[in-house]
């Protein structure tokens, strides 16, 4: 394995180690879950006796420590609410979303390569100026307003597509716009600018000096060394589709980690939320792994610094 | 004659006005001949240069008037298409001044050079490949067949001024336009350069227009040198009879403030004053404001006064 890849694993970890202590605390912050788990006039040795049982009753960092041993081996405990491993609770959701995310990221940059690259090469033109009012329709709704005006407008009104739930592609193609529209305006963004900083560049005009077709030198030369810095980007966006599709996920009822873990939260149930966090930055690190092995296929510096 | 260019005009039209950035220029290029464009920043050159690929700053630059002809055909008659497919890379070159960003940063050598060859449909498949490899050794790349895979960043600035050079005369083109392709290279560099591009002269009889502010690498490399100034050409003349009888001011002016290594005076001498503004030049002579032998006459355009020996320059004091 090469040692930058070495590297960005272990950086990986200590993510991953540090989101779990963040979050075990904070859960813990949040409240009791005896609480919850127990009727308002449970007895005080009942109260005691759970807390034992669930390992409550020990000091935190001891409880953090069975808790990472645990976790280290796949356990993450059972869900104090549907009485089943959290872990298995999260990795049944998991596929859900992954798959919501990958098809968010996919509209916004199916929309966002095309128009960006289009407004760099005719700034001012028409697809400059529909691309920037698209951008900022995109940036000004939130995602979960566009969610419900998509429904009404294609489920309700035309009723093409199902308002919720989840199924085949007919399914997703909602959600999917919902997620990935915010992204679309900065992703638009940094294309326009990569391309026209791209095509001012010294390289391009020497292409075009020896008489390469206008279209070799947008679609072919420029847009390689624009992917950069949108490729940084579109890593972040994945994992913060990863870990951020809640909303979404709430509005269409799509069975994802997001949603399981908002619930989780209001319940109080620690292990569900626990396995649902760890898991969502594992993905995080994964990603940006992913972004960083992409960087050196498409930019050969970057490659040669490792 | 390969290049023969007549009252040239470019503008530029700016927010702040119409900038005349080639003014009537006139020059000529024979097969296997090097003319060095020689002035300061500002003067036109690159401009002129960029003319006769028009190649110009889209949507501001225009060629308003004059004519380039190459091999006797108008290429300010061509449209855009044919510009693109028969002239620029195939018939003329460039290279341009910096190697350093010269290079698609994300591409291969290989790749970089290989693509004039197959958008002018010159090779492809194996027959491409070593052509690349032949031409890369043309330009004296070591062990071109083991480096066809590496990236720009690989390679050494001269290196990377010869893979430029490699591109641009791979279609083997009849007239190439080096604008300062030694100005960002070390000295040393700047010589292999330098016999690099005569060689390459001297193998395929091509025509070349250095466009420099060096009057050192002119000299080296040129046969006969142009001088502009203000966008316009103010003398003319071999390379021989441009250093020892400059005969417009600015020339003269121009080879003073050349330091010299075994010079008594300690002070560099600096022409006095700015060249004027291209948008609304004076009407007579651009130079006359800075020049020391400034006559009344010098407010009407000066004459081209041919001095012989292919020797010319626009002044009033020569038609005296």
């Amino acid at each position: 394995m090469p040692r930058f890849l070495l590297h960005r694993l272990l950086q990986g970890l200590v993510s991953i180690v540090g989101a779990s202590i963040v979050i075990f605390l904070i859960a813990r912050l949040s409240g009791d879950p005896i609480l919850i788990l127990l009727p308002n006039d449970a007895s005080p040795q009942l109260i005691a006796e759970t807390k034992r049982n669930l390992g409550l009753d020990l000091p935190l960092w001891h409880q953090y420590l069975i808790f990472a041993w645990n976790a280290l081996g796949g356990d993450f405990g059972r869900s104090y609410r549907w009485q089943m491993p959290a872990l298995q609770l999260i990795l049944d959701r998991l596929p859900a979303t992954i798959e919501l995310a990958i098809c968010g990221l996919v509209f916004s940059v199916a929309i966002a390569v095309p128009v960006g690259v289009l407004s760099a090469v005719r700034p001012g033109g028409w697809t400059d100026r529909f691309g920037r009012v698209f951008a900022m329709l995109g940036q000004a709704m939130p995602a979960f307003w566009v969610g419900l005006l998509l429904i009404l407008f294609f489920a309700v009104e035309l009723n093409w597509l199902p308002a919720f739930g989840y199924g085949g592609v007919s399914h997703i193609i909602m959600p999917a716009i919902a997620l990935g529209w915010y992204p679309v305006a900065a992703q638009t963004r940094i294309v326009r600018s990569a391309m026209r900083d791209v095509l001012d560049s010294d390289h391009i005009r020497l292409s075009r000096a020896l008489g390469t077709p206008e279209h070799w030198i947008v679609w072919k030369y420029a847009l390689r060394n624009a992917a950069v810095p949108l490729l940084t980007m579109l890593g972040v966006y994945f994992a913060a589709m990863l870990g951020g599709a809640f909303v979404v996920e709430t509005i269409f009822a799509w069975p994802g980690v997001g949603r399981t873990v908002v619930e989780a939260v209001f319940s109080r149930d620690f292990p569900v939320v626990q396995a649902g966090v760890l898991f969502t930055s594992i993905l995080f690190v994964l990603s940006n792994l992913l972004v960083d092995l992409a960087y050196g296929i498409v930019d050969p510096r970057i490659r040669a610094d490792r | 004659m390969l290049l023969q260019v007549e009252q040239l005009r470019t503008y530029l039209h700016l927010r702040r006005g119409v900038l005349r950035a080639v003014d009537g220029v006139s020059l000529h290029v024979a097969e296997a001949e090097t003319l060095g464009l020689v002035g300061e920043s500002g003067s036109g050159k690159t401009m002129t240069g960029l003319s006769l690929l028009r190649l110009l700053p889209r949507g501001a630059g225009r060629i308003e008037g004059g004519s380039i002809r190459l091999d006797g055909q108008d290429l300010t008659a061509l449209t855009e298409a044919d510009m693109a497919r028969d002239i620029r890379g195939r018939r003329i070159a460039m290279i341009m001044q910096d190697p350093m960003t010269s290079l698609n940063p994300v591409f291969s050598i290989g790749d970089q050079v290989a693509a004039p060859l197959r958008y002018h449909d010159i090779a492809s498949g194996a027959v491409l490949r070593s052509q690349v490899i032949d031409v890369l050794k043309r330009v004296r790349i070591p062990s071109p067949e083991q480096r066809l895979g590496d990236y720009p960043h690989q390679f050494s600035g001269g290196q990377r001024q010869r893979i430029v050079a490699a591109m641009a005369i791979g279609c083997t083109p009849r007239l190439l336009i080096a604008d300062e392709p030694t100005t960002a290279l070390d000295v040393t560099i700047q010589v292999q350069i330098i016999s690099l591009l005569k060689r390459i002269q001297q193998d395929a009889g091509l025509g070349i227009v250095l466009i420099t502010h060096d009057l050192g690498v002119a000299a080296s490399l040129c046969h006969r040198i142009a001088v502009m100034y203000a966008g316009q050409i103010v003398e003319t003349a071999p390379v021989r009879a441009i250093y020892k009888a400059p005969a417009h001011p600015y020339t003269q002016a121009l080879l003073a403030a050349i330091p010299r290594l075994h010079a008594t005076e300690r002070r560099l001498t600096a022409i006095p004053g700015q060249p004027p503004s291209l948008i609304d030049p004076p009407e007579g002579c651009r130079f006359a404001a800075r020049c020391p032998h400034r006559m009344d006459r010098c407010a009407e355009p000066p004459p081209v006064v041919d001095l012989g020996n292919g020797h010319s320059a626009a002044c009033w004091k020569l038609a005296a």
